[in-house]
């Protein structure tokens, strides 16, 4: 925008009043701050001796899952629309023709490098089966960068451990719209 | 051969620290800014290999390792000559400046020795002098690593900090005009002794004239609330965006050192030096024990001041840069000149006159000095603009560009 | 000269063009929506989704509107035709044909690979209802039917038999059918004579939905990944416009592209599934020399002031330009070649030749010669080797001795060169060979180069039909391969990165047959012949 433009608008500052301009107010006011604090209480968690309480877990964006159907296969049906949406380019899927007969398309391969993810959370709002989802898992860490490249092994592996802590969003909201309008219900059950 | 042993001896124990103090000052900093931001700093490095964390003690050697054996990258469009050689004038210059801090004269009480003057150069005439002008080098360091990085916020960083400093240079030097002209010395060991005699330190009797000093030499530092050169918002890291490593670590020790010396020039110029009443006797020689209650006296008083330093980052917002060189070429230079022809007054015209009226001499010229801080001060406060119009003037931008379409 | 009235707009059409509603509308910048019609297909009318009010306005200016819906696709527009495309009676019309296919539409978009180019989906965001009354069908998996060349996804057929006529009319094979009758039509092939011609998958690309997947393409990408660069195809001289379609230098499908002077709206199989030998791992990649019994890997820098300084000692000169090359390559090499020895020997690569030329009933021809530019490179040769000398005749040439060096470009496939042909060329004193693939021949070279495959070029073609096409590169070549282009440009001493354009201006104004390519080269080509009088 050039600083001619007719769209800015001018805001005038408010003048200085005597004291404004003594300056000693504004000295008085920052070292009090400063002080108040040095002795004030701490935030520090002194991880890892302390954990962070989680409020929320199943709306705490961390590491990811890939979540299994009914017969305990992987739910993603490959369709990359958690990867048009990832803003960090981080997941790489390969799709093929499932092994099932039931089923379409699945992922030969998924692969999400939490190193380069931000954990926004688009590709579990993306996610049209809720195949993939943030748990409350949050301190992942690893000896390489490989180590962090998660595949869908341990993805899955991933959801086993924290399937009973966290049901699926899925199931949540199933069992919360069995009364509710049949519209809103989630489409992700059903096998596609 | 005694003389270039002692003096040796000297050397190795302000080094050594001044190393150590500046590890340590840099975990000092750590832990403060972290109470301050309600958080706990850096406290669990102890004893390598063991559970034991001694409050953290043992992170500035783990920084400093870090530092020295990180990769020391060199990008290939720096100027290598200069480009190396900055850090080291920043360095020399920020360390051989503490060859003229005296911390006093010590008697042995050994028979046939001269009372040992506790400073590297003992004698120096021009103390004073030698450090403000030593430490002005920095700015050469500033700025050669600054060119040689040919990185522009590097460039803007250097730029700025050239300009500040040596804006800065002048009330500071202004202000210890009136120290220099009310002890009747250029030597620093002699300044102390005037205040530690009188037990009337400078800042009592000057307010005006620590005032400047304290804030030119918090500019000198390049410390917040004036670190434009490296202000990381908008430069990156400033002049030495380009460095890293052992180079990077000499500049951030060589700022410390400058910070060190800048608390050190103000307790020997306002704050009496090694003295405090009862406990460090005022007399220019002193025993062993007396000796070693004014060195910790000295730096019990250079600690405070440090301690301030690291507390006023944390409490008032940067300046911008043309409030910056105003408030050195408009506020402090007049104060300071003030000051210095108050001073100046006092002596020539007042000192006779009142040691004949009988008065308290010590009280009234404390009375006169803060006076003069508070008329000062309110007449800066009068003259200050009450708002500044810091909108860019459009007819000029419409002319450029104008001039631009016609071309 | 008919004046047609579209939303308020009038537009004039030319006597004796014959266009449909949907075809008029476009020219006034008004689309309609279509399924069932396609402009290289007879009019069925069937999908009614090109519904428009239609009227006539006689001279004195009174509008007079029909009475019902027509179908823009079957409607003809004439002198003081009157079309409405946006009024509310038209888009209910459309959101009802949308509800309608919908209805029974499996929906599995996350799994079809039509998404994000799929009629259904684009129309009904734009003329769909806002929300939609099938609540109470779940998506499902759609039924899936092997066609022979394509698979068929049952369910999400839309029956606009856009497939069924092109079998019909334009590949002539008619495999394809509709089975059943109202709500139990499906596609289907009879027992025994599956979908299986060399314009096949065209049908894909036909289907407006995702009811026909092409087997190869089949989940290897979602098609927002891709990027599509306009192409020429380089399977046989007749040099189909094409569509190539990549991710990260990868190419996943090659559609075609609509050209009225060379292939309409289709392309063969064959120039369909040719793009696997540019990922082919055994490309030749990098360059080498081979002194004695060395090999010596090459970096790619000064290495075309090495190779000229080679050329320049090796003596009598020979280049067989390749019809692979294009127009651009040709004429660097060929120019290269004769600055350094005015006497050398230019001769045109073996054209490669298959059976006959293919014809379908719809026009459809596929060449029997299996190189995109031989008519080009002949040209050029014409005009500076003053005749085109055949590669047997080369060949004799460097076996009799009358040849010290050689460049030989290539670009084909493998399998082009036998050994024996090749023995020949050992007493060569320098050889250097770029080609696509290693062969018997390019083992022998004193200088071994990787060369570009078609998607990696920058440069023009010449059809059979003498029609000038120029690409620009769609994807970077592999690693270790630099561009015929790139190199010659090198190895003729210019300056900077390769100019193709340049290069075309530089050739038209030099070789007369060329001229008519001095002035803009159209997307669909420019036809030499017809313009030379120009
Ligand atoms: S959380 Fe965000 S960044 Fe991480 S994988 Fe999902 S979409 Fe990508
Ligand atoms: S969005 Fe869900 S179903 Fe689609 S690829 Fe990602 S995880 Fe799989
Ligand atoms: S054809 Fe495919 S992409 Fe189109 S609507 Fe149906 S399922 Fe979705
Ligand atoms: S398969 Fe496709 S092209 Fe064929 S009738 Fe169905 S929708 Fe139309
Ligand atoms: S396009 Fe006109 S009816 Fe299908």
């Amino acid at each position: 925008m050039k600083s001619d433009d007719k769209s800015i608008k001018w805001v005038e500052e408010p003048p200085l009043g005597l004291a404004g301009r003594s300056y000693v107010p504004l000295l008085v006011g920052g070292i009090t701050t400063t002080l108040k604090h040095l002795a004030g209480p701490k935030m520090t968690v002194e991880s890892p001796e302390q954990r962070h309480a989680i409020v929320d877990p199943l709306g705490y964006r961390g590491v990811h899952r890939l979540n299994r159907d009914a017969q305990g296969r992987v739910k993603c049906v490959a369709c990359f629309l958690c990867a048009t949406a990832c803003p960090a380019h981080c997941i790489d899927i390969v799709a093929a023709e499932s092994p099932w007969p039931d089923r379409e398309k699945y992922p030969e391969s998924f692969t999400i490098d939490e190193l380069r993810c931000i954990f926004c959370g688009m590709c579990e709002e993306a996610c049209p089966v809720d195949a993939i989802e943030l748990t409350s898992l949050y301190d992942l860490s690893g000896k390489s960068r490989e180590e962090m490249i998660f595949d869908k092994a341990k993805l899955l592996s991933v959801y086993d451990q924290t399937k009973d802590a966290e049901p699926m969003r899925s199931a949540q909201a199933d069992r919360a719209t069995d009364s509710a309008c049949p519209d809103s219900g989630e489409r992700g059950e059903e096998p596609i | 051969m005694y003389l270039v042993i002692e003096s040796l001896i000297k050397i190795g124990v302000i080094i050594g620290g001044l190393m150590g103090a500046a590890a340590y000052l840099v975990l000092v900093e750590r832990r403060v800014a972290a109470w301050i931001q309600d958080r706990r700093g850096p406290n669990r490095v102890g004893i390598p290999l063991t559970e034991i964390r001694l409050f953290g003690l043992g992170q500035p050697i783990a920084d400093g390792v870090k530092f020295i054996f990180k990769e020391e990258f060199v990008p290939g469009h720096v100027d290598r000559l200069l480009y190396v050689a900055a850090p080291m004038v920043m360095f020399v210059a920020a360390t051989v400046l503490f060859a003229a801090i005296p911390f006093g004269t010590v008697d042995l009480g050994i028979a046939g020795w001269a009372p040992i003057n506790l400073v590297v150069v003992p004698g120096l005439d021009v103390g004073i002098i030698y450090i403000v002008a030593v430490s002005s080098i920095a700015v050469y360091g500033v700025l050669l690593g600054s060119w040689a990085s040919n990185n522009k916020y590097a460039f803007f960083g250097g730029v700025r900090s050239a300009a500040q400093l040596i804006s800065y240079e002048i009330p500071l030097g202004v202000a210890i005009l009136g120290v220099v002209l009310a002890s009747g010395s250029l030597r620093l060991e002699a300044i102390v002794e005037a205040q530690a005699e009188t037990g009337v330190w400078n800042v009592l009797t000057q307010p005006l004239g620590f005032l400047v000093f304290l804030v030119a030499s918090f500019a000198e530092s390049g410390r917040l609330p004036f670190d434009l050169a490296e202000s990381e918002q908008e430069l990156v890291g400033g002049f030495h965006t380009e460095y890293s490593g052992i180079k990077l670590m000499m500049y951030l020790v060589a700022e410390y050192l400058h910070m060190i010396a800048g608390s050190f020039l103000i307790v020997l110029l306002f704050l009496g030096g090694w003295h405090f009443w009862g406990l460090t006797g005022d007399g220019p020689v002193a025993g062993i024990g007396v000796a070693l209650v004014r060195i910790a006296v000295f730096l019990a008083k250079v600690l405070a001041v440090i301690l301030f330093f690291m507390i006023a980052r944390w409490s008032w917002p940067r300046f911008r840069f043309d409030q910056l060189m105003g408030l050195a070429w408009k506020v402090m230079l007049p104060l300071g000149l003030v000051n210095l022809v108050g001073v100046a007054v006092w002596i020539e015209y007042l000192r006779a006159p009142l040691a004949v009226s009988g008065l308290p001499e010590r009280l009234v010229m404390a009375a006169a000095g803060w006076l003069l801080l508070g008329v000062a001060w309110l007449a800066a406060m009068a003259a200050a603009p009450s708002a500044r119009d810091n909108r860019p003037d459009l007819s000029l931008v419409a002319r450029y560009r104008d001039s631009r379409e016609a071309r | 000269m008919a004046t047609v009235l579209i939303d308020g707009t009038e537009i004039e059409i030319g006597d004796g063009e014959r266009l449909n509603a949907i075809e008029a509308a476009a020219r006034a910048g008004v689309s309609i929506p279509y399924y069932c019609w396609h402009p290289g297909l007879s009019v069925v009318g069937s999908c009614r989704m090109c519904l428009v009010e239609a009227g006539t306005r006689d001279a004195a200016g009174r509008i007079q509107m029909g009475p019902k819906l027509v179908p823009a696709c079957n409607t003809l527009v004439r002198d003081g035709t009157v079309l409405v495309t946006q009024s509310e009676k038209v888009q209910q019309a459309r959101a009802m044909v949308e509800e309608g296919l919908l209805l029974r539409h499996p929906i599995d978009c996350p799994i079809c690979d039509k998404a994000g180019e799929c009629l259904l989906q684009d129309y009904y965001f734009e003329y769909g209802q806002a929300d939609g009354r099938r609540a109470d069908i779940r998506p499902f998996t759609s039924r899936r039917r092997d066609l022979g060349d394509v698979a068929l996804f049952v369910d999400r057929c839309i029956l606009c038999t856009r497939c069924v006529r092109f079998v019909r009319e334009v590949s002539g094979t008619n495999e394809l059918l509709v089975s059943g009758r109202a709500t139990g039509e499906e596609i289907d092939v009879f027992p025994g004579f599956p979908l299986a011609n060399k314009l096949s998958g065209n049908v894909v690309d036909l289907c407006p939905v995702g009811a026909l997947a092409d087997k190869d393409f089949l989940y290897r990408q979602r098609v927002w990944f891709m990027r599509s660069h306009p192409g020429v195809c380089t399977r046989c001289a007749s040099g189909c416009s094409i569509w190539i379609d990549e991710n990260q230098d990868r190419i996943h499908r090659i559609r075609p592209r609509e050209n009225p002077h060379v292939n309409r709206w289709w392309i063969c199989n064959d120039g369909r599934y040719d793009y696997p030998h540019v990922h082919n791992p055994a490309r030749l990649v990098g360059a080498r020399q081979r002194k004695g019994g060395d090999t010596r890997e090459l970096d790619f820098t000064g290495l075309a002031g090495q190779l000229r300084a080679a050329l320049r000692q090796a003596g009598r000169l020979g280049a067989v330009l390749s019809p692979f090359l294009t127009l651009q390559e040709a004429y660097l090499l060929a120019g290269t070649i004769r600055q350094l020895d005015p006497q050398a020997l230019l001769a045109l690569g073996p054209v490669p030749l298959a059976g006959e030329d293919e014809r379908y009933p719809g026009g459809f021809t596929i060449s029997k010669e299996k190189c995109p530019n031989r008519f080009g490179v002949e040209r050029i040769l014409g005009r500076m080797a003053g005749g085109v000398i055949r590669f047997d005749h080369f060949v004799e040439q460097v076996a009799q001795g009358a040849i010290a060096g050689a460049w030989v470009s290539g670009g084909y496939r493998q399998g082009w060169i036998d050994e024996a042909t090749a023995a020949k060329f050992e007493q060569l004193r320098l050889l250097v060979v770029q080609d696509l693939f290693p062969s018997p021949l390019s083992q022998r070279a004193t200088y071994e180069l990787g060369g570009a495959a078609f998607a990696e070029r920058d440069g023009s073609y010449v059809n059979r039909q003498h029609r000038l096409q120029s690409v620009a590169w769609a994807i970077r070549p592999p690693a270790g391969v630099r561009t015929e282009g790139s190199i010659l440009w090198e190895l003729a001493g210019r300056a900077g990165l390769y100019d193709a354009a340049a290069t075309l201006r530089e050739l038209a104004a030099e070789i007369p047959f060329f001229h008519p390519a001095l002035g803009t080269i159209p997307e669909t080509g420019l036809d030499l012949l017809v313009n030379q009088i120009a």
